[in-house]
């Protein structure tokens, strides 16, 4: 891992505006990555993770889902400033992205030589027997048997974990800089989960691809990522790396999201602390911090004004007003 | 001693793989193949697996969805299996409940949640609408859910409390066994402690008995008194769940366990070893011979290719399917 700060990203805001209301869906999020680091970012779902994600694909539905405001800086360059041609020459080749699902995210009428040359073609403008090479080579990165006979196969001759790897083929068949991989465990097996991020974790050493791994999981985080954010309502409360995280959380949500995770080296007996409620709704939020409705150890200024951030370590910035 | 509630014994099921017009056989999934395990009253057992080891299969048998190729299943002591569909209607069905993996898609969108959780009720019993109205009022509030919900319908509610629902609706004939099918595994992490931990709290108060689906073990071993490990449509280990997981012999258990630990980045440097799996579960179709997991197993030697390995059983309770388990 080098220091090299390959995305810098700035007060990112993204809204969708619908008929009956605004909804800030991304409310003034910074973080960074750096080369052959994975950042995680961690939340419930509707917290805005996805939509972090697709905004920095550019990939948002427009026009009713928009950046606002904020920089995303990659290797010098805007990227919100960028018209969608010039866009198109980042995407999928500086910077591709795994989604949660590879049943929906592959095409099931297409062979999947076919669908990863798409982008070998569309990115490196090479003659067709190249091509094809570097197809091949993409499936043995991501370790696939036989890749000169899986070329001619549908996505529904393959099992979800090759059908998941075969995603992953796309994503870095234009070696990539940075990977944005949306919950891509989540749909597989246990035992398939763990074989997923030992690859990835092995492609990483081999490519030095920064990765931004979305999930839901904590426990795929402390397998995966160096660092981690965590996203409540829009806004990250916390960052850290990851092992101080677990030790030694600041905010309250972080604290309960790792305790509501069941853990083998715990005894049965815990009862598991529950965050209880559900998030607030996106169209309707709180002032002042917006986990004060759920948090256990609420102060009268949580209600009223918005925590700033303050840098508590090391790379680790908080959130909230029990910290100062 | 031990109070059985149900004991599933060999039960096996093989679907036909049926091919052209005359839709001739050529081949069966043995989707299990030999699986017995028991239900204590007030104990839950949790089978757990990869996708195609037969969980789902197990679960629907014991829910009658599916007839059995073979093997029995014992309910308080009667074989079931041998009972008439009048019997099993009253005095079966109503006992053993269900609640689905998807609180998305096991309700109708178009009925309130009233009517929703009122319908076991509707079928099974004879009551007044207005000893159902207040049975439902009553079901709600165990589970969690205000007396307003009652007039809404599912899709206003997130999927936790969706959840919860499902669990009323179970509950409403006051079953002695419910089968949990991946009960938490569609909901956020932070809400599915708010579900376990409702669901031990029913267990304890209606000393109910819970048959729990799961891949996650963090989850089993929370929930469950008793772990089936299941692989390939059979178990392969089988044992109380503290001893199980504190002394784990199959090396697929074992791989299981290390894919669901926590391993924080400091631990990689000492000594705790993640067990990664080699390939995938091979097809139901056309098993491999000996042992099943031979092909993906880092111990395998000559006999496993060729011997089906023996129950043997370790301390009370535990056994386990290997031809070197120590």
């Amino acid at each position: 891992m080098s220091n090299n700060i390959i995305l810098q990203v700035e007060d990112l805001h993204t809204a969708f505006f619908t008929r009956k209301a605004v909804i800030r869906a991304v409310d003034g999020v910074s973080f960074f990555v750096r080369e052959g680091e994975t950042l995680g970012i961690v939340g419930e779902s509707g917290c805005g993770k996805t939509v972090t994600g697709l905004s920095l694909m550019r990939l948002l539905p427009e026009p009713s889902g928009r950046i606002i405001g904020g920089k995303i800086i990659f290797d010098g360059r805007n990227l919100v400033e960028l018209d969608k041609q010039q866009m198109r020459a980042y995407r999928g080749k500086m910077i591709s992205m795994i989604l949660q699902d590879p049943m929906t995210s592959l095409n099931p009428v297409y062979t999947i030589g076919d669908q990863i040359s798409e982008s070998v073609k569309l990115h490196q403008g090479l003659p067709d027997d190249m091509v094809e090479k570097e197809v091949i080579s993409a499936l043995r990165l991501l370790k696939i048997p036989a890749p000169e006979q899986r070329l001619n196969d549908y996505p529904f001759q393959l099992s979800g974990g090759m059908r998941q790897r075969v995603v992953g083929a796309i994503a870095m068949s234009c070696h990539p800089r940075l990977l944005i991989a949306d919950e891509p465990t989540t749909a597989l097996d246990a035992t398939i989960q763990a074989q997923y991020i030992a690859l990835f974790k092995d492609i990483q050493q081999k490519t030095n691809v920064g990765i931004i791994f979305i999930t839901h999981d904590f426990g795929v985080v402390a397998n995966m990522c160096q660092r981690v954010a965590v996203m409540y309502a829009g806004k990250i409360v916390e960052t850290a790396p990851t092992s101080v995280i677990f030790k030694a959380p600041r905010h309250p949500y972080t604290a309960a999201l790792i305790n509501s995770v069941p853990r083998l080296d715990r005894s049965k007996d815990d009862r598991l602390d529950s965050i209880e409620g559900q998030p607030p709704s996106m169209a309707n939020l709180p002032p002042g911090c917006r986990f004060a409705p759920r948090c256990t150890v609420v102060q009268d200024i949580c209600r009223k004004q918005e925590p700033p951030e303050v840098k508590v370590g090391d790379e680790h910035s908080v959130s909230c007003w029990r910290v100062n | 001693m031990a109070d059985t509630l149900l004991e599933g014994r060999d039960l096996v099921k093989h679907y036909p793989v049926t091919k052209g017009l005359l839709q001739r056989t050529i081949g069966w999934v043995r989707a299990i193949d030999g699986v017995s395990f028991t239900v204590e009253r007030g104990k839950t057992l949790s089978l757990v697996g990869e996708s195609g080891a037969g969980k789902t299969t197990t679960a629907k048998a014991v829910l009658l969805q599916e007839k059995l190729t073979s093997g029995s299943i014992f309910f308080e002591g009667q074989d079931i299996t041998k009972w008439p569909q009048s019997k099993l209607k009253t005095d079966y069905r109503p006992r053993v409940q269900a609640v689905q993996q998807n609180p998305w898609s096991s309700m109708n969108p178009r009925m309130r949640v009233r009517d929703i959780v009122a319908e076991p009720l509707v079928v099974n019993t004879k009551q007044t609408k207005q000893q159902n109205r207040n049975r439902v009022l009553e079901l709600l509030d165990q589970v969690g859910i205000a007396a307003e919900g009652a007039d809404r319908y599912p899709h206003e509610f997130s999927g936790g409390q969706r959840q919860r629902i499902a669990v009323a609706r179970a509950l409403a004939l006051n079953p002695s066994l419910v089968v949990l099918d991946e009960p938490v595994s569609a909901l956020d992490v932070s809400i599915r402690a708010q579900i376990m931990n409702l669901l031990k709290d029913l267990q304890a108060k209606y000393n109910l008995s819970y048959m729990v689906i799961a891949h996650n073990l963090a989850t089993v071993r929370y929930m469950s008194h008793t772990v089936a490990i299941m692989y390939l449509g059979q178990i392969v280990e089988y044992g109380d769940t503290e001893e199980l997981f504190n002394n784990p012999l199959h090396p697929y258990t074992k791989a299981l366990i290390s894919a669901s630990m926590l391993v924080l980045p400091e631990d990689e440097d000492r000594q705790i070893k993640q067990i990664i799996l080699t390939g995938e579960m091979p097809s139901p179709l056309n098993p491999p011979l000996g042992c099943r997991f031979h092909t993906r197993c880092s111990e395998a030697q000559d006999i496993c290719s060729q011997d089906i390995p023996e129950k043997h059983a370790v301390g009370q309770q535990h056994w386990v399917k290997c031809h070197h388990f120590d």
